[in-house]
């Protein structure tokens, strides 16, 4: 199981990369091997506004559904439409291809956590 | 030797093509009675349908054989045991389905004036009768066509009772962690929001969660009793007082009433209404899916509001009403599932006021038995008496690599269809075991031995067949994952 | 008893390898005060399976029925013929007795079957997929106007006068306990105006429920419905309540349906008083995530061999729980197989077959009407409504055709109270033969 040393985390699972004031949101690895092999993706509506910790997607595997919280708060200002034909992506390349949405973020987040703490969180 | 039960050789199996991959001749059409007339059409001339649907029009030798090999890819209970644990797969009376083809049941239409009915109504009539006083409470409705649609049906009574006292605020239905899905998916439709209980330790209700989450806000309490972890509340008296001196009322889902039928009533302990699954209890069969049916019985603070039509006795004829003042209306299109309910009566009215106690009485002796031969064997979460059904786990089995499902799938290998798997959800790995009151001892031990040798094979290491398993039928293990992924729900024939 | 395998002694032995004394000592958890007394119940004493045929045939004798009258009932229950082949298939006890197919390698029966019947129902009425089955006409309409609210996320549904009243009182209680509104468009009198509904679809309508061919038989066009949903973003929900229809007309889904919902009776199933039928349900493609019930899905084993699960089961209340797209569970599964079978048994051409001597029967029926009594305008398709002068000469008519076994049609008035007593809901079959249409008409000359 990874954990990239460049993103931040949430306890709930969600992973975050912040590029200015771009924010790519997807699920950990973690996650998606609690969760099994992923067969849906339900992925929010571009334009939509997200407030911090609000369920914004849902990610389904054969027996079991997740919903994602938006760990920042802001604008969806793109999805990861590969995913309707793929889903599998968040199995096999979670921190890559697995991606779910692009957000503008307008500074509100979630309590997020670096690296260590993330891995110290799912020992706990 | 428990492959003496196994399921057969593959001598005799087909491999069946889809109708559709079946030469499409359109053999000549099947010869029908009535008025030949193709002149008829013209006033339709403008809204014929211009390409034909696509159904391949086949022979009756060719369609019969079809649908017998498809039966015989199948498990059902007269072709074996049947274990899964809430589903109550008991035998079916095959004298059922004489008498619900008599004419005069069978093809009656539901328009047809009342007095032409009178015979169907008197059945109907004697078994919501008989639904009352087995559950003790005596006022019933047929309408609902399933178990969950029954508990639709009860929540929607539930809301009409609080807001006929003006407790409009009452919207809350509290659901224990382990209770059926249908329970807060049924809560949902009926306009509700659910809250969770938290199942105590044991797997009962825990009262102090129930008297926290109770308010003037909560309409009910949805229970199932037995609990889906197969063991009765025994506190069932408390929790209903508790849960009535808030103002709310006491839904029972009458999935388990296999365990109580004839030895207790419901309504005596306080339940408000239940819903009988007839499919379960009184021995209707499952069809692959259904048709079941949900009668839902109320006590008298919910009378005013059963849904119509129903059938009331008056002056020694029958009739159906179809208005009423406080009733919560229709939910179904006709008087219920009418064939379903009458072979529920014929079961009812086999075992009689002498023997009905019977049914519960054998069902819970198998349950029990069935934990006492596999309990050193199997990770039992809750011990203690059990009623209808018992509840193992793969603890013991994790720690050679194999889990609930590898076990389900070599029963199969061994000639059982498997219990049911991964529920009650608050319990891992969970394997629920029923076996009502239809099965000898010879069968049951059987399965047990089937188990035991499951069990041993794990603790000597020798998996391998558990997780190849099951490799007898004519299909092994299905990919439900790409089925999931790119669903393909219908046949195209141009591709696949 | 004859349902209880054990004998005394494999009880004793059982209590023996539990510890226990007695059966009652496993009813221990159950305070003493709720036990019963064994008989205490007030229900009839045990009877002979001889008993109960008899109390059974009694019942069934007192009855009326299709095989003793001619039927020209409707009004979503029709007496169709049914081919012996049907009952015989359903009686198998592999699949009569089976469970719902959650264990798919020894349910492939079921599910192959199931496969079958998505594909002809998805054929029949035009759609790209349908599911494994509702309850009935009228909760699957029901279904349909809430599966409609969550695609659209508008909660304004518009139901159509014309749909049969009894859907049209399941889906407004289904819907009574939500937000939002549940509109019934009034109609014409025994017909439906598309044009005339189209006017009320705006921004905030999450469909709009048309019965095709209307509860009166009405044969229309969608066109101005599908324009309109377009325009506004709706979507069309389209019910029926005879499958067989779409053998002779234009299926839903031809005409822009986006929901196409309605009973399978028609198919293979007896009238039964109503029931056990089977409500259908199909859609397009880009909805089947909404959809509510149960579905089969092809896929591979794992030799590569073509076998068929359950998919999509995410949706279901058993893991979604309170946010599920239905609360449903039992569905109507047998039903499934006996529409399979019966649409194999006729296929293309045995299916509009059946249509066409259904709807020429009526067609007899209407071309002679006696002076007195009129029939609705307008295509229809097997069923229309007969007016009479007053209510006294529809009575006349009514105790006559009884006396002569025929059941002769529905009083309007008992589906839609408050409408005058001189109309009735006729419908006809390929069961209805020249002389049985000769009969009526004599009636209806002498009588009305």
């Amino acid at each position: 199981m990874t954990i990239p040393a460049d993103l931040k985390y949430t306890k709930e699972h969600e992973w975050v990369r912040i590029d200015g004031d771009t924010a790519t949101i997807g699920i950990t690895d973690h996650a998606q091997e609690a969760l099994g092999d992923i067969v849906f993706v339900e992925l929010p509506e571009v334009g939509r506004q997200l407030s911090p910790g609000e369920a914004f997607a849902v990610v389904e595997s054969v027996k079991a559904v997740s919903d994602v919280y938006a760990p920042v708060g802001g604008e969806v200002i793109e999805v990861n439409n590969l995913l309707e034909s793929e889903p599998e992506k968040v199995n096999t390349d979670a921190y890559g291809e697995g991606w779910i949405a692009k957000v503008r973020m307008n500074g509100d987040t979630v309590e997020l956590l670096d690296e260590a703490t993330y891995t110290t969180y799912l020992e706990e | 030797m428990t492959n003496a039960n196994a399921s057969g050789t593959r001598g005799l199996m087909h491999e069946e093509p889809l109708l559709f991959e079946r030469a499409h001749r359109n053999a000549e059409a099947i010869a029908l009675p009535g008025i030949a007339d193709d002149t008829a059409d013209a006033t339709l001339a403008d809204f014929l349908r211009r390409t034909p649907a696509g159904i391949p029009g086949l022979s009756e030798p060719e369609v019969v054989r079809h649908f017998v090999r498809l039966s015989q890819w199948n498990h059902g209970i007269e072709t074996g045991f049947y274990p899964l644990g809430s589903c109550t797969m008991k035998y079916n009376p095959r004298v059922h389905e004489h008498l619900v083809r008599l004419p005069g049941l069978a093809d009656v239409h539901p328009e047809q004036p009342e007095d032409t009915v009178q015979g169907l109504l008197a059945l109907l009539y004697r078994l919501q009768q008989a639904l009352g006083e087995i559950s003790g409470l005596p006022h019933v409705t047929l309408q609902p066509a399933a178990g969950a649609h029954g508990e639709l049906t009860g929540i929607m009574m539930i809301r009409a009772w609080h807001d006929s006292r003006g407790d409009h605020q009452r919207r809350i239905v509290l659901v224990p962690d382990s209770a059926h899905g249908t329970n807060p998916a049924s809560a949902a439709l009926a306009g509700m929001r659910t809250v969770e209980l938290k199942s105590a330790a044991n797997g009962q209700i825990d009262l102090d969660e129930l008297s926290a989450k109770l308010s003037d806000e909560v309409a009910a309490l949805m229970l199932t009793n037995p609990n889906t972890t197969g063991h009765f509340e025994s506190r069932i008296a408390d929790i209903c007082a508790r849960v009535h001196e808030a103002g709310a009322l006491v839904y029972g889902d009458g999935a388990n009433l296999n365990a109580l039928v004839g030895k207790a009533r419901p309504g005596d302990m306080g339940i408000d209404c239940l819903h009988i699954n007839v499919h379960k209890t009184f021995s209707t069969p499952h069809g692959g899916g259904g048709p079941g049916a949900g009668p839902v019985a109320v006590n008298d603070t919910l009378a005013p509001f059963l849904p119509v039509p129903r059938i009331e006795a008056r002056d020694g004829h029958f009739v159906i009403v179809r208005e009423d003042e406080h009733s919560i209306g229709p939910v179904f299109g006709a008087l219920g599932q009418v064939g379903v309910l009458l072979r529920a009566l014929a079961y009812i009215m086999a075992f009689g006021r002498e023997h009905l106690h019977r049914i519960a009485e054998d069902a819970v002796l198998n349950a029990n038995y069935i934990l006492h031969r596999l309990k050193d064997a199997y990770h039992v979460p809750f011990p203690g008496l059990c009623k209808h059904e018992c509840l193992l786990t793969d603890k013991l089995q994790n720690r050679h690599g194999i889990k609930t499902l590898d076990i389900a799938k070599r029963l199969i290998d061994l000639g059982f269809h498997p219990m049911t798997v991964y529920f009650p959800l608050i319990v891992h790995g969970a394997m629920l075991i029923e076996p009502t009151e239809s099965e000898s001892k010879q069968t049951i031990d059987a399965f047990c031995d089937a188990m035991l040798e499951i069990a041993e094979s794990c603790a000597k290491g020798d998996i391998e067949a558990l997780q190849q398993a099951p490799m007898l039928p004519i299909r092994t293990r299905l990919d439900e994952t790409s089925a999931a992924r790119r669903p393909r729900l219908v046949w195209k024939d141009d591709r696949n | 008893m004859r349902f209880l395998p054990h004998t005394d002694e494999d009880r004793r032995q059982m209590l023996e390898t539990i510890g226990v004394s007695s059966v009652d000592a496993l009813f221990a958890d159950i305070p003493e005060r709720f036990h019963l007394q064994p008989g205490s119940l007030k229900l009839p004493p045990a009877a002979s399976e001889a008993a109960i045929v008899r109390s059974f045939r009694q019942a069934a004798e007192a009855n009326r029925h299709a095989g003793n009258t001619r039927c020209f009932l409707g009004g979503g229950t029709y007496h169709h013929f049914i081919p012996a082949a049907i009952d015989y298939v359903i009686l198998r006890g592999e699949f009569l007795t089976a469970y719902t197919p959650y264990q798919p390698e020894i349910s492939q029966g079921t599910l192959q079957a199931l496969f079958e019947f998505q594909t002809m129902i998805a054929r029949l009425t035009g759609m790209d997929v349908a599911n494994a089955s509702m309850y009935d006409a009228a909760t699957a309409t029901a279904e349909a106007a809430l599966m409609a609210r969550r695609i659209t996320r508008r909660d304004k549904v518009l139901l159509a006068g014309s749909v049969n009243p009894r859907y049209r009182a399941v889906t407004r209680n289904y819907l009574s306990r939500l937000d939002g509104d549940c509109d019934i468009l009034a109609t014409p009198p025994f017909t439906t105006d598309a044009e005339a509904l189209a006017q009320h679809i705006d921004a905030r309508t999450a469909c709009v429920i048309v019965q095709y061919p209307d509860f009166y038989g009405t044969v229309y066009s969608l066109a101005p419905l599908r324009a309109a949903c377009d325009t506004h973003g709706a979507l069309l929900v389209v019910c029926f309540s005879d499958a067989t229809a779409f053998g002779l007309i234009e299926a839903p889904g031809a005409m822009g349906a986006d929901i196409v919902v309605g009973s399978g009776q028609a198919l293979g199933i007896p009238m039964g008083f109503g029931g056990p039928h089977i409500g259908l349900f199909a859609c397009r493609q880009r909805f089947v995530r909404q959809m509510p019930g149960r579905v089969c899905g092809m896929t591979e084993d794992r030799h590569g061999k073509r076998g068929f699960v359950l998919t999509l089961s995410t949706r279901e209340q058993h893991i979604r729980r309170e946010k599920a797209t239905s609360n449903i569970c039992s569905n109507q599964g047998l039903m499934c197989t006996a529409n399979a079978c019966y649409l194999a048994l006729l296929g293309d051409a045995g299916l509009r077959e059946v249509a066409a001597r259904s709807h020429a029967a009526l067609a007899r029926l209407v071309q002679s009407l006696p002076a007195g009594v009129q029939a609705a305008a307008g295509p229809r398709y097997h069923e229309t409504v007969l007016s009479f002068a007053d209510q006294q000469a529809r009575e006349r008519f009514l105790t006559a055709a009884r006396a002569a076994d025929i059941f002769a049609g529905i009083p309007l008035e008992h589906l839609e109270p408050g409408l005058p007593a001189r109309h009735l809901l006729v419908a006809t079959t390929e069961m209805i033969e020249q002389a049985d249409v000769d009969e009526y008409l004599a009636l209806l000359e002498q009588y009305a």
